[in-house]
């Protein structure tokens, strides 16, 4: 098992600058997850890693071996595939073997490591089986299978889930999850799947535009965004935000003014602002309470989402900004009714005109949530 | 409910006879260019048909091929003639095939260079090649002499395995291109992904050649098999313009024996059974290609 150092990687495809300087420390056995929006690069990354890609500046190192102008072989490396790569023509049995096959392995060795790899990933019925008459999750099971075989130091996976149905990843989150666990492997995943990121990764990289935006575990990327592209991306609604200007700068208290005439005063470190500033409020969907007790915006709700243990209300606040609550599962609310909602100062987030986030000082602190 | 109400009471014709009424046409031009011609040869080749007339002589004109050495010389002349001219298309065809798929600028030229054989009309070709094959004239024993291979001129279609050579030579030229085409469709049908998971697991090229490549365009492969197959049994243009089937037969294969007689000698029943043998012969190779295609589904096909 090994620890990735990505040292100021950038790719660029012709004048497409495609990764900028992306600079990564990866501990030994730590699964790490590279989230964002289509085109961030995140997949060019991986496949730096792996070496099918040749990173234009920068250096991939290994357990402190720059290992840049190495096969994937002698890094070390296994990939799953998001279309799992499989050979139609061979049996699940000949797929798994392939990489032994490969390194010229004896048969009887190839069939103790296949039987082996069956065994963990529940194959071992289906090792007769051509990849076609499987399952989608047994198909990725079997991707799995044909990484695992090879005994690599470091496993990617190219967003391996995004080809099965809701119902069979929330499955195979869990079974990576275990995997990772059981074969105790530094694992790097790829995805753009922010749900797949929070519950699976032990620290997440956000890429955004080739660059990494934050990198940190996911408690700490839900509670303290660094920017409000991370705020926006993670977290299920996605966060709302609301346009307001600085009235009023204190040591760690910044007082603000939003449309409607609400003024709010919140605790963040707000040494870099000055009255007069524009900036943003960030307010997640699941802090939003009904009716609080102290005053709020009137929410314009034009429609519900009943899931059964919350209600996802959808409408507007103030001058037409788009807002989102996420309220109990029978919370007395009716798409089309207005209804006063709020929420505690501590939850509010605040970004500059940058989108760079200020620190939040009553948020839940990083020693606490890990 | 409503809508299959809707849909009886529009339709005057049944389902079935609406079908029928579709593939009507086809089915004429077939019973009427393909059926009945082949059913006339089938009734020929039981006559002694000729300029002069016809009359019903039995199994005569079988016996007398079955008996005759001369024929026999001729379908083993075409088997060879079709298994080394198909061999060498499909190898050609492959390597053509691979050299093109490499990713190297300029590739879309290339693969424009590789149609003309195909492209220009036969006869055009094997006239060039004619010339090619001149003795005194062409560049090829040119070429030999200047190289000293050869010590005077050499006529390549004045001997018997030369000619036979020569023949193969230039239905290789016509007939590569397409399946070069064909093959290098199937191998743009491969997925990248399985090149690069065996590129990680350290696979050689070849390596990956042999192992995904090859089966992943194996149905392609024995396709073109059967039908250049095909195509190569019944190659008459190329043989007729270099050598109208000589010298003394040695490139006379089934076809042009079909030709000479009926056409060139009118002895229409005689050239009949030929070209029913023909026809057997070839149903047995498409049969057993078909077979042989259902075993290799069964071994390398993806259920």
């Amino acid at each position: 098992m090994a620890s990735l150092y990505l040292q100021s990687i950038s790719k660029s495809f012709g004048d497409t600058q495609v990764l900028s300087d992306i600079e990564l420390a990866i501990d030994d056995k730590e699964f790490v997850v590279f989230v964002g929006p289509s085109g961030c690069g995140k997949s060019t990354l991986l496949r730096i890693i792996a070496g099918l890609e040749i990173a234009s500046a920068g250096s991939v190192v290994i357990d402190g071996n720059d290992v840049s102008k190495l096969h994937p072989v002698e890094r070390g490396i296994s990939m799953v595939f998001q279309s799992y790569a499989l050979y139609p023509h061979l049996t699940v049995y000949e797929n798994i073997a392939f990489p032994l096959r490969v390194q010229k392995l004896s048969n009887k060795e190839i069939e103790s490591k296949v039987k082996q790899a069956a065994e963990v990933l529940q194959l071992t019925t289906r090792l007769q089986h051509k990849p076609g008459q499987l399952s989608g999750g047994q198909r990725q099971r079997v991707a799995i299978g044909r990484s695992i075989v090879r005994n690599p130091k470091i496993f990617l996976f190219d967003e391996p889930l995004s080809n099965l149905d809701a119902a069979l990843r929330g499955d195979m989150r869990v079974e990576l999850a275990q995997l990772h666990k059981d074969l105790a492997a530094t694992m790097v995943y790829v995805t753009h799947d922010q749900i797949e990121a929070m519950t699976m990764a032990d620290r997440i990289a956000v890429l955004n535009n080739g660059q990494v935006e934050q990198f940190g575990t996911p408690m700490e990327l839900y509670h303290h965004p660094a920017s409000k592209f991370v705020a926006g991306f993670i977290g299920q609604p996605n966060m709302n935000f609301i346009p307001a200007s600085v009235v009023g700068v204190a040591s760690n208290l910044l007082s603000v003014s939003l449309a409607g005439n609400v003024q709010l005063s919140l605790p963040v470190n707000c040494e870099t602002l000055a009255v007069g500033d524009a900036i943003e409020l960030g307010i997640r969907p699941e802090d939003i309470i009904l009716n609080p007790p102290s005053d709020g915006f009137e929410l314009n709700v034009s429609f519900v989402e009943r899931l059964g243990g919350a209600s996802i209300t959808y409408g507007t606040v103030a001058d037409n900004v788009r807002f989102c609550g996420a309220f109990d599962g029978n919370a007395a609310i009716q798409a089309g009714s207005t209804t006063l909602v709020g929420a505690d100062v501590k939850d509010f987030h605040v970004f500059d005109e940058q989108g760079r986030a200020l620190r939040r000082m009553l948020a839940p602190e990083l020693a606490v949530i890990v | 409910m409503a809508k299959t109400a809707i849909s009886q009471q529009k339709s005057a014709l049944s389902e079935t006879a609406f079908a029928w009424l579709l593939i009507a046409p086809a089915m004429l031009f077939i019973l009427v260019i393909v059926a009945w011609p082949l059913l006339e040869t089938i009734r020929l080749s039981f006559t002694d048909a000729n300029l002069g007339g016809e009359s019903y002589v039995g199994t005569k004109n079988y016996e007398d091929l079955l008996s005759s050495r001369k024929f026999s010389q001729t379908v083993s002349r075409t088997f060879y003639w079709m298994f080394f001219s198909v061999m060498l298309k499909l190898i050609l065809g492959l390597i053509g095939a691979c050299l093109l798929n490499a990713n190297v600028k300029g590739k879309g030229l290339f693969r424009v260079l590789v149609m003309p054989p195909w492209v220009i009309p036969v006869a055009i070709g094997c006239i060039g090649w004619l010339w090619l094959y001149n003795g005194h004239f062409g560049i090829l024993a040119g070429i030999g002499q200047r190289l000293g291979i050869l010590d005077g001129p050499f006529e390549f279609l004045a001997y018997k395995n030369s000619a036979f050579w020569s023949a193969i030579v230039t239905d290789v030229w016509v007939g590569t291109p397409m399946v070069t085409l064909f093959f290098l469709a199937a191998m743009q049908g491969v997925p990248v992904d399985l090149y690069e998971a065996a590129y990680i697991d350290g696979a050689s090229r070849w390596y990956r050649f042999r192992r995904i490549t090859i089966p992943q365009i194996f149905p392609v492969i024995v396709s073109m098999m059967l039908l250049s197959a095909i195509w190569t049994f019944n190659s008459f243009e190329v043989i007729w313009i270099l050598t109208e089937g000589g010298p003394r037969s040695a490139t006379t294969t089934l076809i042009v024996d079909t030709y000479k007689t009926a056409i060139a000698n009118f002895k229409f029943g005689k050239g009949a059974a030929r070209a029913v043998v023909i026809v057997v012969l070839l149903s047995l190779f498409s049969l057993f290609y078909l077979l042989v295609l259902g075993w290799l589904n069964k071994r390398m096909g993806s259920k």
